[in-house]
This record gives structure tokens, sequence and C-alpha cells, in this order.
């Protein structure tokens, strides 16, 4: 490599490589304008500088430190994909392998739930898909956002039909297989339709650790008016795996979104979680779990920008830190002027375990409208020496109660998770996690 | 609610006492910015060489700066930095010896500020001294009780007599906490500011009276740039107060000060700011902008700075003063009520630094805003590595009195070190109904009820200030929110 390359930044190889590539990748007319947007708006903002404000506590110029390329490996064995199974759950599943949708062939009732990928797509539906792709998540927001819209090579689209219930929860397995230094970006849409009832279960993977992959996920959500969606994101099993993951949601008038972030692998996280409440009578539940070990660094950043009145958003989250990582969590409650009577809610608490452990907490509150009850609340610090004391004071030992008053902590959001099998799950990994 | 809202307005819609202009024959720089002013500005004050080194190093640091207009969440014309006099002073004669041979015209401005250059007791019903340093456009006019405060040792004077007169400890001291490389607006400070208030209270010395400072613009289209330096060494004690006031005036005026404390071992430092610049008129035009550097550092083991503020000033606040938590044990408060209204936009905050051991600290912070206003909270809490058993506490309240302004928060907390406890609440709501309804229920009026509420609100706060200032200040915040019940 010549000196003048290596001058070249990360970010504007990246450009030079979806120039290259651009009339290879798939779309519609209406899809291909999009990406050649979204290009020209990441060319715009670059990768986050150091001194952005948005990236503060997560610079992400070790994530460009190798060559990445946008070109991946083949997709991983079936047989390396069940290992991602979680036990004991009746799910719908879906994969999507370095950003390739994989639909099974049975699985689905078409009457209540579609699902498709970009290629699949029927015409029929293409107009409806163009009318929302793109709209919510929105490339001049955020760079990441952009790339994933300039460089997706697939788009998984999920269409909840009005009115329906499903019965089994839909799984959405998100594997990177890493054995090249590539650049991926899966992208989702989840269309709730009116009054329908949903449970999805997103959870990211990677199939090897040394190779250092970064995946650039984007999701839109539409939640439509008196919808129900229940979100969860687990990020286990992922050890090597650089993630930014960004998850875009709009509601309509009553609906109701609940998420749910849990980390527990991934050497650099980067969670970005926005949601619009856009109509009156939202209700947004947001929760979050970490516990972080080695030198793991886990980023958590949130916004409920409420614009309509009488709606209500929970922010619950939590984290443990252990070794030499480092968490983040960054919250921001936006009212805009007409949102009055706006009721926002945001707790953080964390536990530092180390003295090499680092914990940045920013929580925010932006309100213009004077009829609100908006608080937070964070917290950091360690394990209460007094509860300690009174159970060992009935025979448990240091560890089992350094154990168990960690469980706790970590059940204030493992509670309000709804699928039972997810739930037992969870609680195991924890136990596993923290016996360490 | 209509006539609540009635008295909301008219508290929120009181005038601005302090808005007359004095005419006072001034000396000014040439209007602009250059190595040129500087030396100007020097020589005028016959520095020494070593002072005009170290303004001219600033000055070309400063020219290498952006203005830091990406993160406040403020909005503002770009100011244009050379359309501004950098120094103003009333012209005297010669060197002042008593109170007599100052400008007559001067003592009845400070006189009409409700500040007395004489020494003689000041504000009826309370019996206790101020020493006062006022300071007017650029230049310090008069210290009060210089001699009986020399009797126990403690220095207080202006800057520049200090640069004079003790030059070992302005060359110690200036720039340790806040140095010109800090920010945009220090820089600047560093390079051009013109005097200020200093003041060094010797080991085991406990300050007899409040120290204060008065800062005062006067002269069309000049900018306020002063210095404070404040030594407090093993075991003192000081109590500090700065208050300000300007004319009313369309245009925009810049004041850009830097405040630096030093609290040695044992030692303890409070400073309390009443900050009542001319804020604008309704339709913000005019009106301070107010950029403010203040640092204070503990620098010994059991020391503590306490800042106490109520700003219901300047068209534009942006202000954080700090702690630096060296010394092991060492204590840290910041206490703020922060009132913005019609268009007034404020950022302000605090920022500990949690070095030593065992080191405490304290944030309470009360916003109100009102009218067309921003109101923004930005804190800081660092917990360094080996800072073990840091602990803070942080609160941040605003409160909303119209569907028309903003209240914000962004606090930021860096944890390091295992053994720290910091919590943070914050909460934004508007004055409860119920309590309104309870107050009106006891027959008192709407408007008594509320200008109640928001006192309880602050007085946290207020209990923090001496005497004298709490007086004023409650007074302060009744007229700033004169009409804004609702």
């Amino acid at each position: 490599m010549t000196n003048i390359a290596e001058k070249i930044s990360p970010g504007d190889k990246l450009i030079a490589e979806l120039e290259l590539n651009q009339d290879s990748l798939t779309g519609s007319d209406v899809i291909r304008s999009t990406r050649r947007n979204a290009l020209k708006s990441f060319s715009k903002q670059g990768l986050p500088a150091r001194k952005s404000e948005e990236y503060k506590y997560s610079p992400v110029n070790r994530l460009f430190q190798k060559e990445l390329s946008f070109v991946t490996a083949s997709p991983v064995s079936d047989e390396k994909e069940n290992s991602f199974a979680l036990a004991g759950l009746d799910a719908s599943v879906i994969r999507i392998l370095n950003g390739v949708v994989h639909i099974p062939v049975s699985g689905f009732d078409s009457a209540t739930c579609a699902a498709w990928s970009l290629k699949s797509l029927p015409k029929e539906e293409l107009s409806f898909f163009e009318n929302h792709f793109a709209h919510y998540a929105l490339p001049d927001t955020d760079p990441f956002i952009a790339l994933n819209t300039a460089a997706f090579q697939d788009v998984l689209i999920i269409k909840i039909a009005d009115g329906a219930a499903l019965a089994k929860p839909i799984l959405i397995q998100n594997i990177t297989d890493s054995t090249h230094a590539s650049f991926t970006q899966p992208r989702i849409f989840i269309h709730v339709g009116k009054n329908a009832s949903v449970e999805i279960i997103e959870q990211f993977a990677s199939t090897k650790k040394e190779y250092a992959t970064v995946c650039n996920a984007v999701s839109e959500i539409v939640v439509e008016s008196g919808a129900k969606a229940l979100f969860y994101k687990l990020q286990n099993d992922c050890a090597g795996l650089q993630l930014i993951s960004t998850t875009q949601v709009y509601q309509h008038h009553d609906s109701h979104f609940d998420t749910h972030t849990v980390t527990f692998s991934g050497s650099w996280t980067r969670n970005n979680l926005n949601i619009v409440p856009d109509g009156e009578h939202c209700e947004t539940h947001l929760n979050g779990l970490f516990i972080l070990n080695e030198e793991q660094h886990t980023d958590n950043h949130t916004l409920v920008d409420h614009r309509k009145p009488n709606c209500e958003s929970n922010q619950l989250y939590r984290g443990i830190l252990k070794n030499k990582s480092t968490g983040v969590f960054n919250g921001k409650i936006y009212v805009r002027p007409d949102a009055q009577k706006t009721n926002a809610y945001q707790s953080s608490k964390n536990m530092l375990l180390s003295d090499d452990a680092s914990m940045y907490t920013k929580p925010q509150l932006e309100i213009y409208a004077d009829d609100v009850k908006c608080s937070h609340g964070s917290s950091t610090g360690q394990i209460d020496e007094e509860a300690l004391f009174y159970l060992r004071a009935r025979g448990i030992s240091a560890d089992s109660a350094r154990i168990l008053l960690m469980q706790a902590f970590a059940k204030d959001v493992v509670n309000t998770i709804r699928i039972e099998p997810l739930r037992k799950e969870i609680e195991l990994l924890i136990e596993k996690r923290l016996a360490n | 609610m209509a006539k609540e809202n009635q008295i909301l307005e008219e508290i929120t819609g009181g005038e601005y006492k302090y808005g007359f202009s004095t005419d006072i024959e001034t000396e000014t720089a040439a209007i602009g910015l250059s190595e040129d002013t500087i030396r100007f500005i020097s020589n005028k004050k016959q520095e020494p060489s070593w002072m005009l080194e170290a303004r001219l190093k600033a000055y070309r640091y400063w020219l290498t700066l952006e203005e830091p207009k990406h993160w406040p969440h403020l909005s503002y014309p770009t100011i244009n930095y050379q359309d501004i006099i950098y120094y103003a002073a009333p012209k005297k004669q010669q060197q002042l010896s008593s109170l007599n041979e100052v400008d007559p015209e001067l003592l009845r401005t400070f006189e009409k500020l409700g500040i007395s250059l004489e020494e003689q007791k000041r504000l009826s019903g309370v019996q206790s001294t101020i020493a006062i340093d006022a300071v007017i456009d650029s230049v310090s006019v008069k210290t009060t009780f210089k001699e009986t405060l020399a009797e126990k040792g403690i220095i207080f004077c202006s800057f520049s007599e200090a640069v004079q007169e003790h030059p070992e400890l302005v060359k110690q001291y200036m720039g340790s906490m806040v140095p010109y490389t800090d920010n945009f607006f220090a820089a600047l400070n560093a390079a051009v500011f013109s005097d200020g208030s200093f003041c060094y209270i010797p080991k085991g010395v406990r300050c007899p009276m409040e120290l204060s400072t008065y800062f005062r613009i006067n002269t069309s289209g000049t900018g306020q740039f002063e210095r404070t330096l404040i030594i407090a060494d093993e075991g003192s004690y000081v109590s500090y107060l700065e208050g300000c006031t300007a004319p009313m005036r369309d245009e925009n005026q810049l004041h850009a000060a830097v405040v630096e404390i030093v609290a040695q071992k044992n030692a303890e430092v409070k400073y309390s700011t009443v900050q009542n610049w001319y804020p604008g008129d309704k339709n913000g035009k005019g009106g301070i902008y107010n950029f403010v550097t203040k640092r204070g550092i503990c620098a010994g083991d059991n020391s503590k700075i306490s800042w106490t503020q109520v700003e219901t000033g300047s068209a534009i606040t942006w202000k954080y003063p700090s702690v630096i938590l060296k010394g092991n044990n060492s204590v840290g408060e910041f206490y703020s009520v922060a009132v913005t209204n019609n268009k007034q936009q404020a950022d302000t905050g605090t920022k500990m630094t949690h070095l030593g051991k065992n080191t405490r600290s304290t944030i309470v912070s009360k916003g109100i805003s009102a009218g067309f206003s921003n109101n923004s909270y930005r804190g800081l809490v660092r917990i360094a590595k080996g800072a073990s058993n840091a602990r803070n506490h942080s609160q941040c309240d605003s409160l909303l009195m119209s569907d028309t302004c903003g209240a914000h928060t962004f606090p930021y907390i860096e944890i390091k070190d295992k053994s720290a406890i910091v919590e943070h609440e914050a909460t934004t709501s508007k004055i409860g109904e119920d309590q309104l309804f309870y107050c009106r229920q006891r027959g008192i009026d709407a408007e008594k009820a509320v200008a109640l509420i928001v006192n309880g609100y602050c007085k946290e706060v207020l209990n923090q200030l001496p005497m004298e200032f709490a007086v004023e200040a409650q007074k302060l915040l009744a007229v700033s929110l004169e009409g804004s019940v609702g």
C-alpha cells in the first residue's frame, strides 16, 4: 500500500467502495434513489468525529482500524445456526446471515403475518414498502443509518395484518459469520397493523471470535393505532462482534410498544433506540440490562421524542460492570411544545464491581411543554454492605450472597420480560455470567 | 386559571431596575482586537513585561480556537470580536487617595445601585459590614476596608494592583485553575482582561467580613473581561460575594470573565453570585452575553469550596462554576437558582472532578423558565480512578411557567472507581395545581401563592446565601418572575 492510500480516512474508503458498487446493489428505482441520497448524506456527515457529542463516550475509530469491506463471507451452515437456538422457545424463526435474509418455507401463517426478503417481495406489496422504507430511520440523523441505507444487501420485511394476534413469537436470528474483516448491513422493516399484537425477538450472534467484524444493523418498526408490539433484543453469543444496532420506532395513536435490550456479549456494542410516539395515548416502555466483563464496551443510547399529548414513556436500565469493561447510558426524553400531559420517566442504575471498570451516564431531558411530569434518576454504586451482612448473618457465603444481590438487581428488568422461555433463558445466562 | 395566567404574566413582566446609564468621562481603546490592543491595555496598566507576554501568548492561542457553538443549548448570532471595545475606564486625574477624589457621578451610580462605597454599615436592619471592590467597565474604581483587612494580613485589592504589588502570588496562581488553554472564552479573557479582584487570606485567618466585588458595565459598545483570583491559605475562611448590573441597551454586550479559587489545607471558600446583568427587553433585543469560566481547586486535605449562584439576568448565560476535589476529604458544593424569562437563554451547571480520597460533592440546581426562554442545566460529575469512597448527590429540578418555554437537563456522569456512590435526580414539572389549591383554600391569593411556592422551591439554594444577598435574591426572584404564575 502506498503512503497516499494510507492517508485516506476509513470513511472515504467506504464511500469509494460504495460508489463503485452502486449499480450492482438491489432495489427498485425508488429504492435506488433512496440509496444514492443516503450515500450523499453519509459523504456529508462522515464517520462520527472524536468530538461528536452523540458518540462522545463511544469513539468509533477503533472499529475501522482494520480495513473493512462490504464483501461478506458465504453464509454459515444450518448446523451452526442451530447452536443459537433458545431452549424451550416455540417461535417462527427467520435468519439473517451477513445481512442476507433466509425465510423458511414453513412457519408463517400468511393470513396474519407475512415475511419476505427484498427479492421475494410480491409486486403488489412494493408500493407499500416504498412508502415506508427509510421514512423513519432518516439517513441525515445518523451516519450509520445513512451507511446502512446506502449499502444494505437485503431487507427483512415483516407485515402483521390488521387485528392479528400472533400465537407464536417471531425469532429473528441476526447472525454474522466473522471469517472476514467485513462490514455487514442487516436491515429490517416491521409493520404492525391496526389493533394487531405481536412478540418479536431479535437475537444477535456471531460465529467466530478472532475476526473483528463490524455489524451495522438498522430496524424500522411501525406500530399502527391500537396495536401492541413487544420487541426483545438479545445480544449473546457474539463475543467478537462489534455492533452498531439502530432501532427506529414510529408509534401511531393508542399504540403500545415495549422493548428490552439485553447485552451479555459483543466486544463493542452501540444500541441506538429511537422511539417516536406520534399520536395521543401511546404507551412506551424501554428496558435494558447489560452485564459486562473483560474489556467489553456497551453504549445504550435512547431517545423518546414525544410529539403528541397524553402519552407515557418509561425507561428502566440496569448495568453490572466487571473487569475492564465500560458502560454508557445516554437517555434522552424530548417533549415537543404540543405534547402536553406527557408523563416520562427514566431510571438508570449501575453497579461497578471493579476498579478498572467505567460507567458513563448522561440522562437528558429536553422539555418544551409545561404541563408535563418528567423525571430521571440515575445512580452508580456497588453492592450494599448492609444487605451483604444481612445475608451472611444467615449463613450464606460471601460469594453466593453477592451473586444473589446482583441477581436481585437485574430482576428489576428481567421480571418485565413477558415471554416465559426467554425469561428463563436470560435468568440462566445471568447466573452463568455472574458466577464467573 | 385565566386570572392565574394574568398574574403569571405580570410577575414575569417585571422591569429591569438597573437599566440607567451614567455619563462619566471615559477613555477607551480603539475598537477591535489585535496585538496592539493588548499592548495598549498592558501599557495603560503599566504592567511588567511577563504579564504582557502571558497576554500575547493567550491571544495567539485564542486565534487558533473556534467559538464553542456546537454543544451548548444556545442560539445567538455570531459575535463579531472586531466590533467590541476591549478597554474602557473612567478618566482619572491622578492616583486616588481618598473617597472624596472619586468622581461624584461614579459615587452616585453606585448609590443608585444600592451599593455604598463609603465604609459604613450597609442595608438597613442588617448589622454587618462588607468590603467592596467596585469595578466599572474595565477597571476597579475603589476598594473599601482595605486597611482594616490589611491589619489581619488579608490582601484585598484590584487585580491590577496585585500585579504591581504582589507579582509573586499572581505569577504562582494565575492560570493555575483556568489556564488560557482551557476554552475559547478563557483564552480571550487571558489576553484582554482588564481588571478584577484579588484576594489572599493568610494562614489560619478567618476573614472578619464578607468580601465583595460589584461589576458594572457602563460604556456602550464595550465588553467586560475581568478576572478574579481568590487564594485561601491553610486553615483560613472567606465568604465572597459578586454582583453585577448593566444599563439597558439595544446592542448585545459581551462579558467574558474568569474566576479562580484555591483552597489550601483546611481552608474554606464560599463564593456567592447574584447575577443580574441586563437580560434584554421582552422581544429579546439587547442584553448581556455572559460567558464565564469559574473554577476552584480544593488543593489541600479537608478543604471546601462552595458555589452559590442566583442567575436572573443576561440574554445568554454560559457558566459552569466547577470544583476540582484534589485534597483528601475535600468538599465541593454547588447551589444554583437560574431564572429565565422572555427570550433569555441559560446553559449553566457545574463540574465536580473527584481526585482525592473520601471527597464529597453536592449539586442542587433549580431552574425556572418562563415566557419564551430556554433554561438548561449542564453538569459533569467525574470520579477518577483511585478517588476511593467518593460521594456525589445531584438534584436538578426545573419549573416551567409557560407553555412556550423550555427546560432541559444534560448531566454527564463519568465513574471510574468502584467505591464511588453517585446519585442523580432530575424532575421537570409545572407548579402543582394541588399546591396552588392548598394555598388558595387557605385564603392566599394566586400571586402570593405562586411566590410562596417558588420561594419554597428555591429555599435550599437561597438558604446558602449570606443574609444580605438572600434578601436581595428573594426580591430579585419576585421581580424576575412577576406575573408568571399559572
